[in-house]
C-alpha cells in the first residue's frame, strides 16, 4: 500500500515514464527479447524458425485465452492439460482415415470440454469447492478416463486432414494462427465489449458487490469455466495436429504455462484485472525464451529455471500497481 | 496514584481524520468494578485496545501496578496479568475447550503438552465459572454462550490483575449472565481490578461500582455508579447538541401510500419478528445497537437473506421470491454498510461502478455502449459532485466521501422507489457528510422512500422523519417527528435490552 490509496490521482495526457513502462512494460520486454535473441543467435530472426515459434505458441494461446476468463472470476483450471489430452484420445475414438470425420471430431470435442467446464463450474460456484481442488480432481478423473480408454498405448488412427491444423496455410498464414486470431479476437469482445464481458469483471473485482448489483454471479463464474475448456479442447485438437500421434500426455505441462503466461500478461491471480491480448503477449514472451535457449544450446533444463526467474519477476512486477 | 491497578493519562489515538481517543484519563482501582459507557464510536473499543497493548496510543502515559509501561504486544500485556476479553471471540474453534482455555499457559511435562494436566486446569477454570462443558469438545461445536463462557474461563487461569470485559453478556442470558456476575464480584473481592463495558444500564447499576462515560473519544464523566441516575447517564453518553448539518424534515407526517411494509419478518437468528413500513418522500430511521439485526432485515428486503417467516411488500405488492436483481427492477436501491467488501469495485472505473446494477441500460445488442456509459457517469458525477478529473478513474484512487458519492451516483439512478442506506456516513469526513445528507433529503423530497439505518443518533435524529427502535432481532418502538431525540432512542434500545433479559421483550411502544 502506498499513501495515495485515498487520494484521487490526476490524469494527465503526457504519460510519465513510469506510467509508459507500467502499461508498455511487457511489449518493450519482448521487443527487447527479440532484440536478444537476434542478436545472439542470428537462426532466430529466420523465417522458418519465427513460424516455427509460432505454431507451437498457438494452441497455448488458445488455452490462455480460456485461462484468462477463468482467472478473472477469481479461478484457475489446472484440468485444461488433461482435457487436452482426452480431447486427443476422443478424436481417436472415431478411428477415421478419411477426412470428412474431422467436423464431427470438433464437435465431439467441443460437447464433451464443455461438459467438462460445466462441472468444474458446478464444482465451484453450487458446492463452493476451490477452483484449485475442483479443476485438479477434473484433471486427475479425465487421466484415469484416457487410461482407461488406451490402456497406456499410443495412438495414431488419425484422419490425415488432421496435421492440416498445424502445417496448413491459408494466403501463406498458417491455420493455427488464424485460428487462434479468429478465437482471440472473439473472446476478446465478448470480453472487453459486451455485458456479459462487463460482469465477468465485476465478479471478479468483487464477487459480493456483483451479487448486490443484479449479477447471476454463480451463472457467470460456471460459463467462464466453460469458455476455458472449449478453448482447451480447441487447442488440443490443434496440437495433436502438431504432435500427430496420441500419447496419452499431449498438452502436458499446459495448465501452468497457460496460467504463467496470463500472469506475466498482466491478469491478476486476484480476479478482476487482465486483458485477452496481453495475456497472448505473454505467451509470446514465454515461446521466445523457451526458443531461445533451445537456438543457444542451452540444456533444456534451463529453460525452467529461467522460466521460474521470469515469473518471479512477474509477480513482483505486477505488484507494484496497486488496482 | 499508586493506589491504581492501571492508570492512563492524557491517553491520545490519532487516525488519518479521526481521533478516537482524545486526552482520556482513566484509572481502575483494585478491587472495583469499573464500567464504561458511551454510544457506538466514542472510543471505548480503542481504549480497551490501549490497555490491552492491541493498540499503542500517540501521546499519553499507562501506569500499571505502579510502574510506567508501554506495551509492545497484547501478549506482553497478557504476561503482565491484563487479561481482554473481546466482543469478538478469540478462540480457535477447530481446538478443544481445553486447548483453549490454556492457550496461554500450555502445562508441560518434560517439555511436552500434557493433554492430562490440560483437561485437569481447564476443567477446574469451568468448574470455578461454575458451568459444565466438556473439555474434550471443538469449540465450534459449542453454543454461543458456552464459547462465550470458555472465553471468560480463560481469564480464570494464571494471574489476572486486570480483567476487561467487552460486551460479555451481548450472546448469554440469564443464568450465565448471573454466574459471570458472580465470578466478577468474586474476583472483586479477591483485589482484581475489572473494566466492563456493556449497554445495558441495568446491568451497570448491579454490579459496577464507578462509571466512566466516553463521548467522541474524551472522557465527559467518572463518577460512583449511585451518584448517576440512568437518564442522567444517557444524557452524558449522548452528548452534545445537534449542529445545523441536518436539511430541515418533513413539516407534517407523510400522508403517501407505502412503498415499503415489512409485516413479521424473520431471517435467520437475528431478525426475529420485525413490521414496519416506509413511506414514499419520506426517511424512516432504523436505530439500534450494533448487531441488532438492522443490516440484515435490510438483506431479507434486498433478497440475499433468506426469508423464513412473515412478509415483505413493495407498493402493497406482496413479493414472494425476491433476488437483488428483481429489486433493482422495482426500482429499490442498498447502499451497504461495507463500500470496500459489499459496494465498490474498487479496479473497476467510476463509469462501470455507476452504471453496475443497470448494465441494460447502457447496452446494445449486447455489447456495453462506452459512449452512453461514460456520459451517463459524467452526469451523475455532476450531480453528486464527485470529484474526479474523469469518469475513467479507478473508485481505488478516490477518497472515502467520493467513493460514497459514487455509491449514491450508483443508487440514485435506478432506485425511483426505495432506497435503503446502510451506515451511508461512514468513515467519511465532515464536510462529506453534510453533503450527503443533502443528497438524501433531495431524493426523499423526489418521492422515493428512504429507510436510513444508522449507528450514529445524531444522524438518525437529524435525518429522519420517523424513527423505529431495533433492538435483539425486533423492532421495539416508533417514534415520529418532533419527538425525535437521542434520549428516547436509546431508551427504547436500552430498556428492552434489560427487560428482554427477564424474557419479556416484545410488543412496540409508541412514544409519539
Amino acid at each position: 500500500m502506498t499513501a495515495s490509496t485515498n487520494a484521487p490521482v490526476p490524469r494527465t495526457r503526457n504519460l510519465t515514464t513510469a506510467a509508459i513502462f507500467e502499461r508498455y512494460g511487457l511489449v518493450i520486454f519482448l521487443c527487447i527479447l527479440l532484440v536478444v535473441a537476434a542478436l545472439i543467435s542470428p537462426p532466430f530472426l529466420q523465417p522458418a524458425n519465427l513460424v516455427n515459434v509460432l505454431t507451437i505458441a498457438a494452441p497455448l494461446g488458445m488455452v490462455v485465452v480460456g485461462q484468462t476468463f477463468v482467472i478473472l472470476v477469481r479461478g484457475l483450471d489446472l484440468s485444461v492439460a488433461s482435457l487436452m489430452a482426452t480431447v486427443a484420445v476422443l478424436a481417436t475414438a472415431f478411428k477415421a482415415t478419411g477426412n470428412d470425420a474431422i467436423p464431427m471430431i470438433f464437435v465431439a470435442a467441443i460437447v464433451f470440454s464443455a461438459i467438462v467446464g460445466l462441472i468444474s463450474g458446478w464444482l465451484v460456484t453450487k458446492r463452493n469447492v476451490s477452483p484449485f481442488l475442483a479443476t485438479l480432481a477434473m484433471m486427475i478423473i479425465l487421466q484415469g478416463v484416457r487410461f482407461a480408454y488406451t490402456g497406456g498405448a499410443p495412438i495414431s488412427t488419425l484422419p490425415p486432414g488432421m496435421s492440416f491444423l498445424a502445417s496448413g496455410r491459408i494466403l501463406g498464414i498458417p491455420v493455427n494462427l488464424i485460428t487462434l486470431a479468429i478465437l482471440a479476437t472473439a473472446l476478446g469482445i465478448v470480453l472487453h465489449r459486451s455485458r456479459f464481458g462487463r460482469q465477468i469483471f465485476m465478479v471478479g473485482s468483487n464477487p459480493k458487490a456483483a451479487l448486490l448489483n443484479g449479477v447471476p454471479r454463480d451463472r457467470v463464474v460456471i460459463l467462464c469455466y466453460v469458455i476455458c475448456s472449449i478453448c482447451a479442447g480447441i487447442g488440443g485438437l490443434f496440437l495433436l495436429g502438431y504432435v500427430g500421434t496420441v500419447s496419452n500426455w499431449v498438452g502436458q505441462g499446459y495448465e501452468l504455462d497457460s496460467i504463467v503466461a496470463a500472469v506475466m500478461g498482466g491478469v491478476a491471480l486476484s480476479g478482476g484485472r487482465g486483458n485477452v491480448f496481453a495475456a497472448l503477449l505473454g505467451v509470446a514472451v514465454l515461446v521466445v525464451i523457451n526458443n531461445l535457449v533451445l537456438l543457444l544450446g542451452f540444456p533444456i533444463e534451463m529453460q525452467l529455471i529461467i522460466k521460474g526467474i521470469i515469473i518471479i519477476g512477474a509477480a513482483a512486477f505486477y505488484r507494484t500497481r496497486l488496482f | 496514584m499508586s493506589s491504581s491497578v492501571i492508570e492512563l493519562s492524557q491517553i491520545v489515538k490519532e487516525y488519518p481524520g479521526v481521533r478516537p481517543l482524545d486526552r482520556v484519563d482513566f484509572a481502575v482501582r483494585p478491587g472495583e468494578i469499573h464500567a464504561l459507557l458511551g454510544e457506538n464510536g466514542a472510543g471505548k473499543s480503542t481504549l480497551i485496545r490501549v490497555m490491552g497493548g492491541a493498540v499503542a496510543p500517540n501521546s499519553g502515559s499507562i501506569t500499571y501496578l505502579g510502574k510506567s509501561v508501554s506495551w509492545r504486544s497484547p501478549k506482553e500485556a497478557r504476561t503482565a496479568g491484563i487479561h481482554v476479553i473481546y466482543q469478538e471471540l478469540a478462540l480457535f474453534p477447530e481446538l478443544s475447550v481445553a486447548e483453549n482455555i490454556l492457550v496461554d499457559a500450555q502445562p508441560t511435562r518434560f517439555g511436552l503438552i500434557s493433554g492430562r494436566a490440560r483437561h485437569a486446569l481447564a476443567a477446574a477454570a469451568l468448574k470455578q465459572l461454575g458451568v459444565t462443558i466438556p473439555t474434550h469438545a471443538k469449540v465450534d461445536e459449542l453454543p454461543l454462550a458456552d464459547q462465550q463462557m470458555v472465553e471468560i474461563a480463560k481469564a480464570l487461569v494464571g494471574q489476572t490483575k486486570l480483567l476487561i470485559l467487552d460486551e460479555p453478556t451481548a450472546v448469554i442470558t440469564g443464568r450465565e449472565v448471573d454466574l459471570l456476575f458472580e465470578n466478577m464480584r468474586r474476583l472483586r473481592s479477591e483485589g482484581v481490578g475489572i473494566v466492563y463495558v456493556s449497554h445495558r444500564l441495568e446491568e451497570i447499576a448491579e454490579i459496577a461500582d464507578r462509571v466512566t462515560i466516553l463521548k467522541d473519544g474524551q472522557v465527559v464523566a467518572t463518577s460512583p455508579v449511585a451518584a448517576l441516575t440512568r437518564e442522567a447517564m444517557i444524557t452524558k453518553m449522548v452528548g452534545r447538541r445537534l449542529e445545523q448539518v441536518y436539511p430541515a424534515r418533513l413539516q407534517a407526517p407523510a400522508q403517501t401510500a407505502d412503498v415499503l411494509t415489512v409485516r413479521n419478518l424473520e431471517a435467520g437468528p437475528r431478525v426475529r419478528d420485525v413490521s414496519f413500513s416506509v413511506k414514499a418522500g419520506e426517511i424512516v430511521g432504523l436505530a439500534g445497537m450494533v448487531g441488532s439485526g438492522r443490516t440484515e432485515v435490510a438483506e431479507a428486503i434486498f433478497g440475499t437473506r433468506e426469508v423464513k417467516q412473515g412478509s415483505i411488500a413493495l407498493e402493497g405488492k406482496p413479493f414472494s421470491k425476491i433476488d437483488p436483481g428483481a429489486a433493482i427492477r422495482f426500482g429499490l436501491g442498498f447502499l451497504t454498510e461495507n463500500r470496500k467488501d459489499e459496494g465498490l469495485f474498487l479496479g473497476l472505473p467510476i463509469s462501470a461502478n455507476i452504471v453496475a446494477p443497470d448494465l441494460g441500460s447502457v447496452t446494445r445488442r449486447g455489447l456495453i455502449d462506452r459512449a452512453t456509459e461514460r456520459e451517463t457517469a459524467m452526469r451523475q458525477m455532476k450531480e453528486f459532485a464527485v470529484a474526479a478529473p474523469s469518469s475513467e478513474v479507478k473508485v481505488g484512487n478516490l477518497s472515502g466521501g467520493n467513493q460514497q458519492k459514487v455509491l449514491f451516483s450508483r443508487w440514485s439512478r435506478i432506485a425511483n422507489r426505495l432506497l435503503i442506506l446502510d451506515e451511508p456516513t461512514r468513515g467519511v469526513d465532515i464536510g462529506a457528510k453534510v453533503e450527503i445528507y443533502r443528497i438524501i433529503r433531495r431524493l426523499a423530497d423526489s418521492g422515493i422512500g428512504v429507510l436510513l439505518i444508522s449507528s450514529e443518533l445524531q444522524e438518525v435524529v437529524g435525518m429522519s422523519d420517523r424513527v423505529y427502535v431495533m433492538s435483539q432481532g425486533q423492532i421495539v418502538g416508533e417514534i415520529q417527528g418532533e419527538a425525535i431525540s437521542e434520549e428516547a432512542i436509546m431508551d427504547l434500545a436500552v430498556r428492552s435490552m434489560d427487560r428482554s433479559r427477564l424474557s419479556v421483550a416484545g410488543g412496540a411502544e409508541l412514544v409519539s
